[in-house]
């Protein structure tokens, strides 16, 4: 697999359900959208209704938060069932989900739980991801967490861990610039040297996000605006591995959906910038917002 | 309340002869782990109840530094768990934290995640139990009829997920011949459901979903039917006559068949055949029917 397997969507938000009226009924200016996958594994009324209704009109990636790929739990075959089945309905551009655990002992943390990064795990969750691929038919993507564990055992770095997960598994890579960011301040590690470690040909999409400030650590909460610290990272990002299909992640204190298209409108200009293409990441959408 | 000892047997699996080595497999690791962040009394009481840690407990597991210590990372984790599904089920149950006020609900959910910890994908089904967990809660003691109120409002979030059917509608009962009536088979709705209930929090609901202050509710018996309609979810009083009639129609049944339970419950009068008409017009304005095969093939190419 490699990212020119993949389509390059230009720059989106996550779908939310404060903005489903307006999405719907207004149709904005927006490249693609991100839905959280569990949303919409339901039988039907209005989330699917919201669903099909977005998807006429714009493409939709699925991104789930319990595929808890890294669970020593047998993989859940009703889920993947449930998540083949969405898939079929909203024809997705791809499915991505988080390279971590969520789940042990049929329990379910409904947070994204980190792995040690040992080969141990690397064996285990890339074995995983290969028979989710084989079930869905599909190459999905792997999302790196925001950590505040690290475990006295682990023998690979984060970005080891995540490149060897990605390469055994034949897997994309969904990079999460401010996970990075937030994990490389909770573990004291140069985010920089993540950005630069990871295999370029397999990062598909990134993440932006916003996160809390805590004194002693950062949280990934997704509730804030994205930080300048961030936004330079995500320019080293694209220095390195070109225009990349990027997300603005916003799932608390919400705002108008004028300000998640100003964030996007925001990752398109510095990925122009930043990639020294006035045309990178051209595309029908997003580059006309603000022009009435 | 389970004590801690219960707490230990009901999360652990570690066997006794095998104590955790500084690197524990991956299966043991995430055992220890659920088992300390899903603790009721805290990280460090559940660190207390573990036996098998290494020498250096935590700290030679995980990494802590001068900033934050093994078990506080651990404890960012025990807090997301908690206020997440606290978050999430405020949400789905706004009128019974209404009643019983942020304390008792934040307790009562502290409780209720140690006998049902969430145990689906989808954080939508983390409140499937609470409705029968509050039933033999202390607070019913003060509120008796908090538990037909958390029934109430799980059904509205069941039935805001449902399947999409087809209703019935006028139209394609107009078509029916009236000689096909009595038996044609009607089937309520999938989403539709009918709960019968001892107080009357249909009012409370409302009340909450108004805004408007809520009252105690009168010890009534009553049937509330749920359903979604145009996709917004519905809920009633049922009339004399409905409840026995869709209470079989939920399995199928023939009209004739509805229209007697509807008599039975009216009785033998003159009204009996108004009453039918009234009732029958209203479910099918509410789309709570729908058709059950075999459907008389003639009003079928009518429609």
């Amino acid at each position: 697999m490699k990212r020119s397997d993949f389509p390059f969507l230009g720059f989106g938000v996550g779908l939310r359900r404060c903005h489903y009226g307006q999405v719907i009924e207004g149709r904005p200016r927006m490249d693609w959208f991100e839905v959280i996958s569990e949303n919409f594994m339901v039988e039907g009324g209005r989330p699917i209704e919201v669903l099909e209704r977005v998807r006429e009109h714009y493409p939709v990636v699925m991104h789930g938060v319990s595929l808890s790929i890294g669970s020593t739990d047998p993989l859940n075959r009703k889920y993947l069932k449930e998540l083949a089945e969405l898939a079929e309905r909203c024809e997705p551009a791809w499915i991505s989900d988080h390279l971590c655990w969520t789940s042990i002992g049929g329990h379910n943390l409904h947070d994204l739980i980190p792995l040690p990064y040992s080969e141990e795990a690397v064996t285990h969750t890339a074995g995983r991801i290969r028979q989710v691929q084989e079930y869905l038919g599909r190459h999905i993507l792997i999302e790196n967490v925001s950590s505040h564990m690290a475990f006295r055992h682990s023998t690979l770095t984060e970005w080891e861990f995540l490149s060897a997960v990605a390469e055994e598994a034949d897997c994309g890579i969904l990079l999460d610039i401010n996970n990075i960011f937030v994990s490389a301040f909770n573990h004291r590690f140069e985010a920089e040297t993540y950005i630069d470690a990871v295999p370029a040909e397999r990062v598909v999409q990134f993440h932006l996000a916003g996160h809390q400030d805590h004194g002693k650590y950062l949280l990934d909460t997704h509730d804030n605006p994205v930080r300048e610290e961030v936004w330079r990272l995500y320019e080293r990002a694209v220095r390195r591995f070109g225009a990349v299909s990027a997300l603005i992640e916003w799932d608390d204190n919400i705002p108008d959906f004028s300000e998640l298209q100003a964030a996007a409108v925001e990752a398109r200009r510095l990925c122009q910038s930043a990639s020294g293409d006035d045309d990178a990441g051209a595309h029908g959408g997003i580059e006309r917002v603000g022009a009435g | 309340m389970m004590t801690r000892a219960r707490m230990a047997e009901s999360n652990g699996s570690v066997p006794a002869d095998r104590q955790m080595g500084v690197a524990p497999d991956l299966k043991s690791l995430q055992e220890l782990l659920y088992r300390l962040i899903t603790a009721a009394e805290g990280v460090e009481e559940g660190l207390a109840a573990e036996r098998m840690l290494p020498e250096g407990g935590l700290d030679a597991i995980i990494v802590g530094d001068e900033r934050l210590s093994a078990r506080e990372r651990v404890e960012i984790y025990a807090n997301a768990y908690f206020y997440r599904v606290l978050d999430v089920l405020k949400e789905d149950f706004p009128a019974t934290l209404g009643v019983v006020g942020e304390t008792n609900f934040h307790n009562l959910i502290t409780s209720y995640l140690i006998e049902y910890p969430p145990t689906e994908p989808g954080i939508q089904h983390a409140g499937r139990h609470l409705p029968g967990f509050v039933r033999t809660h202390p607070l019913r003691e003060r509120w008796p009829f908090i538990a037909d109120l958390a029934r109430l409002e799980r059904c509205t979030i069941e039935v805001f997920h449902g399947p999409d059917v087809e209703p019935l509608g006028a139209a394609a009962m107009r078509a029916v011949a009236p000689d096909d009536w009595p038996g044609i088979r009607l089937r309520t709705h999938p989403n539709l459901r009918i709960l019968e209930l001892d107080w009357r929090v249909d009012m409370v609901l409302r009340a909450v979903a108004d805004g408007e202050p809520w009252k105690e509710p009168a010890r009534e018996r009553v049937a509330i039917m749920v359903w979604r309609r145009d996709l917004k979810v519905q809920y009633r009083e049922l009339e004399r006559g409905e409840c026995a009639a869709l209470t079989l129609a939920q399995n199928g049944a023939a009209f004739a068949a509805m229209c007697d339970a509807i008599v039975a419950e009216v009785g033998e009068d003159e009204d009996a055949p108004a009453q039918i008409s009234r009732l029958v017009g209203r479910w099918l304005g509410e789309d709570v029917l729908v058709r059950e095969k075999p459907w008389p093939a003639r009003a079928d190419a009518a429609s």
